[in-house]
């Protein structure tokens, strides 16, 4: 049993690097602005296939990170100026944008399914050698996985403690409208919040892909759900606490998988979530259980 | 002020926390029936969470309320106002998508045809006690001057209109205690004085009702007793001359 | 008119027959009550499936097919026992997931129910015969009525259209009455409704319960029809078009949703089979798809009470006498 548990950890610490970067991009963007967008996974998709793309073009595996992040983060600025904040100045309630974000989600998987078709595709990466540490085993590449989540987790933090434009964050996150009233410019802040959750977003679904031997137009949307366990978990607007979840549901979720069967690794979040949210909504959500509305 | 029939509703040292905010902390007073009660105290004093504490809006962390004589410390807002103590909110909370005349339709108590199998009956079952429900409700639309705007969308109203509607929506219920948060926030004096002579009016009729109220003028015009609350508890009531001169009032607040 | 056109014609009625009904039931969830419920393709879903084992029986031991349940009842128990377990089902997910939560999250929750039910009903073999699902279901009345194959078609679109007469009567009841009315009120402001003595969670959950038995009963004529189920016919997009064919038809409006469901659904859906194929395969249903995503945002952003809104109630003026309670209370209890 021991022999199955141990590489499992492993995976689930490669899984938790990927929600990690994953989740806290989600949660930055949804303690800002209050907007629960389901077409995040999908996000994560297009970029993976922006990476697809520029490896395919023969160029390094770094680049396309780049790439994707850089694409991650300009989609989701104009998705929000252009759709989500349209629809809220018009007076969308909650559950309409909810429906919005959804025929985004559907309009873009669709999109990316239409152009590159049904198949499956992989990032062309020079063979990965493997690693042992302990008793698991890593590839380099999911080295350079965990390297890059923490990497990108040390930035978010210096961004959040040390800047200005964290603290702007923290603020709006907290009460949108005192931060408005005490000057903070809430409409650039949201800006540039969609700007760094996007990149989060662009480069967790590179890394994704990375760790796979294939994907499809679905591949992110099926992380969407374990993305959002962890920013509930974690704590809505609390990137310290997605960290710590994306850990809890990685390694979870593996020695699922591991002890069970490889098909219920999702169902592991899939619980999780439901739990969280029915058993303490107030109790982890309390600033924005009762936030009835979006900031925009 | 003794308890039993002089007294409507006994809140008895009501405490509730969010978190380690102590929005009310040993709050205890006694509303008597057929006068306005005015709830008055700077801001942050927890007059609001006492409202909806009582209002069952909020659950109290400890402490009792009493409404005629039984207790309802902690009942869920529905059952609560089943009990006949009916509130009004600050924000505007109109039904937006209903009609005036729904609005105030959907506040009758005990209605026919709001059960299933009430409503499989038909229209022949329900329609006549609806009937009769329109006809109190166009009642209370002449009364306050909105029969106009019976079939306007209660969304598109005006403010002061959807302030007026709140009023009318809690009489629709025919409560015996009617909550008031500051009713009159946001209004044009005028209208102001034209809510003033309508709680007025239904005093006269026999209507007890407790009020959260910010303008000490209209406290005055209204109210008797008063309470006065600082910092979570309850520094003094009387009328409003007894706790104009109280000490611990000029205090908390400076009285014009 | 030729055979193969009344196939098709009577085919096409049938779908249309099963998506007004699955539109009146979450029109009632979601447009007159305000509930989000993403997870209603499970309820249809598990509606069909009850049908389905109802009328196939047992599974045989090392028969292909491995599921739980079954018995061979005759028509139109089947029907009749998918709705009473679809509004079981409802039961169970309100149960925990009809909570003061605000509505997106409580959207999610059904949203999640729904993704871990697919999962399991995939996954979980000897649960409904897996990825694969249940053949070769037999239809209701066909060997106990001599009819040639199109006179038989003929006959469940009477079938299809009686059961939906009966749901309209179901929805109309609900939505016409004080019920409706206070149902509204709870989808508008649930603290107000509540403040006047609504008890808002039951009432959610009995929208709720009602649209999962009217999901039930339009999985069940469904499966009846095409004999066949599987868990890939039931994902949640599926609920998507649902929700887009009643935002466009006209959402709290019966009338509304069932030209909602003649739309989308209906002849959006069937008017590409008449589009010639071009590009790869998959290529013009993810077009679909994407078509009906832009719909659901057109609609919503032009015409967000849909074709036909949702009616304004006015009351006759001579109808009343005078009522000569007052307006404050002396009614003893009070």
């Amino acid at each position: 049993m021991v022999s199955t548990l141990v590489p499992a950890i492993g995976f689930g610490i490669v899984t938790a690097s990927i929600l990690a970067v994953a989740g806290v991009g989600f949660t930055l963007q949804f303690g800002v602005t209050n907007i629960l967008n389901l077409a995040y996974g999908d996000i994560m998709t297009a970029a993976a296939f922006v990476a697809y793309l520029v490896t395919s073009a023969g160029f390094s595996v770094w680049l396309a990170l780049v790439a994707g992040a850089a694409f991650g983060s300009v989609f989701s600025v104009l998705l929000n100026r252009f759709v989500y904040t349209p629809f809220v100045r018009r007076g969308t309630r909650l559950f309409g944008m909810i429906i919005v974000t959804i025929a985004v989600s559907l309009i873009l998987q669709n999109s990316l399914l239409a152009i590159f078709g049904a198949s499956f595709f992989s990032l062309q990466m020079s063979r990965p050698a493997s690693v042992h540490i302990g008793g698991m085993v890593f590839t380099t590449v999911q080295l350079a996985i965990i390297g890059i989540a923490v990497v990108a987790m040390l930035g978010i933090h210096l961004l959040l403690r040390y800047t200005k434009l964290g603290k702007a964050m923290r603020a709006t996150a907290t009460d949108p409208d005192l931060a408005r009233n005490c000057g903070i410019a809430t409409d650039r802040v949201i800006d540039l919040a969609w700007a760094i959750s996007g990149a989060l977003c662009g480069l967790a679904g590179v890394i994704l892909v990375m760790n796979v031997t294939s994907f499809t137009d679905t591949t992110g949307a099926q992380f969407l759900i374990p993305i959002i366990a962890v920013a509930v978990l974690g704590g809505i607007g609390q990137p310290y606490g997605a960290m710590l979840a994306a850990l809890v549901i990685g390694i979870a979720s593996e020695l699922a998988a591991a002890i069970f069967s490889p098909d219920y690794k999702d169902v592991v979040a899939f619980v999780i979530l439901v739990v969280v949210l029915i058993a303490r909504p107030q109790g982890i959500l309390s600033e924005v259980a009762t936030r009835k509305e979006v900031a925009a | 002020m003794s308890g039993g029939a002089d007294t409507l509703l006994t809140v008895a040292d009501l405490h509730r926390q969010f978190g380690g905010v102590h929005a009310v902390n040993g709050a205890s007073f006694e509303v008597p029936p057929g006068r306005i009660t005015g709830l008055i105290g700077p801001n942050g004093a927890g007059k609001s969470t006492v409202l909806n504490v009582i209002a069952g809006a909020l659950k109290p962390t400890a402490g009792k309320i009493s409404y005629r004589g039984q207790d309802i410390t902690g009942l869920p807002a529905y059952k609560v106002a089943r009990r006949g103590i009916t509130r009004t909110f600050q924000i505007s909370s109109e039904f937006a998508a209903l009609t005036v005349l729904e609005n105030l339709l959907v506040a009758a108590p005990s209605q026919r045809g709001e059960a299933l199998w009430q409503a499989a009956l038909g229209k022949r079952y329900w329609r006549p006690d609806e009937r009769e429900m329109v006809g109190r409700a166009r009642q209370l639309l002449a009364r306050f001057e909105m029969s106009a705007k019976e079939d306007e969308y209660a969304g598109n109203l005006s403010g002061g209109q959807k302030r007026l509607l709140e009023l009318m929506r809690g009489l629709m219920a025919a409560p015996a205690l009617l909550l008031l948060d500051e009713p009159m926030a946001g209004v044009n004096p005028s209208l102001a004085r034209r809510i003033e002579q309508h709680l007025l009016d239904l005093r006269g009729e026999g209507l007890t009702m407790l009020m959260i109220e910010h303008e000490l003028a209209v406290v005055e015009r209204l109210c008797d007793p008063v309470i006065v609350m600082a910092q979570g508890r309850v520094i003094s009531q009387g009328t409003m001359a007894e706790v104009r001169a109280d000490r611990e009032v000029l205090d908390a607040y400076l009285i014009g | 008119m030729s055979v193969a056109w009344q196939f098709y014609i009577s085919t096409v009625l049938v779908y249309l027959g099963v998506d007004v009904m699955a539109c009146w039931g979450l029109n009632l969830q979601f447009g007159v009550a305000g509930l989000v419920n993403f997870a209603f393709i499970i309820f249809q879903a598990a509606g069909a499936y009850t049908a389905a084992v109802l009328t196939l029986g047992p599974a045989t031991k090392g028969g292909f097919q491995q599921y739980v349940g079954g018995a061979h009842w005759p028509f139109p128990l089947p029907i009749l026992a998918a709705g009473v377990v679809g509004g079981l089902l409802a039961v169970l997910v309100g149960s925990f997931a009809i909570r003061r939560l605000r509505r997106d999250y409580e959207a999610m929750v059904m949203l999640v129910v729904s993704l871990i039910a697919t999962s399991i009903a995939t996954n979980q073999v000897g649960l409904v015969n897996g990825p694969n699902g249940l053949a070769l279901v037999p239809k209701p009345l066909a060997t106990t009525v001599n009819l040639s194959p199109i006179g038989y078609q003929w006959l469940f679109v009477g079938i299809t259209a009686v059961i939906c007469l009966c749901v309209y009567w179901l929805v109309h009841i609900v939505t016409s009455s004080p019920l409706g009315r206070t149902l509204r009120a709870v989808r508008d402001n649930e603290q107000a409704a509540a403040a006047l003595g609504k008890n808002v969670t039951g009432l959610r959950m009995l929208a709720f319960v009602l649209g999962g038995v009217i999901a039930g009963v339009s999985g069940a004529i469904l499966v009846e029809f095409i004999s066949a189920w599987s868990p890939g016919s039931w994902l949640y997009p599926e609920t998507f078009v649902y929700f887009t064919a009643v935002i466009v038809g006209g959402s709290g409006n019966n009338l509304g949703v069932m030209v909602g469901a003649l739309l989308v659904p209906v002849a959006f859906l069937e008017a590409t089979r008449f589009v010639p194929q071009f590009g790869p395969p998959g290529f013009i249903d993810a077009l679909q798809w994407i078509i009906v995503g832009v719909l659901a945002l057109v609609f919503l952003w032009f015409w967000p009470r849909g074709v036909i809104p949702e009616r304004r109630r006015r009351f006759s003026p001579a109808a009343e006498r005078e009522a000569e309670q007052p307006l404050t209370s002396t009614r003893a209890g009070r």
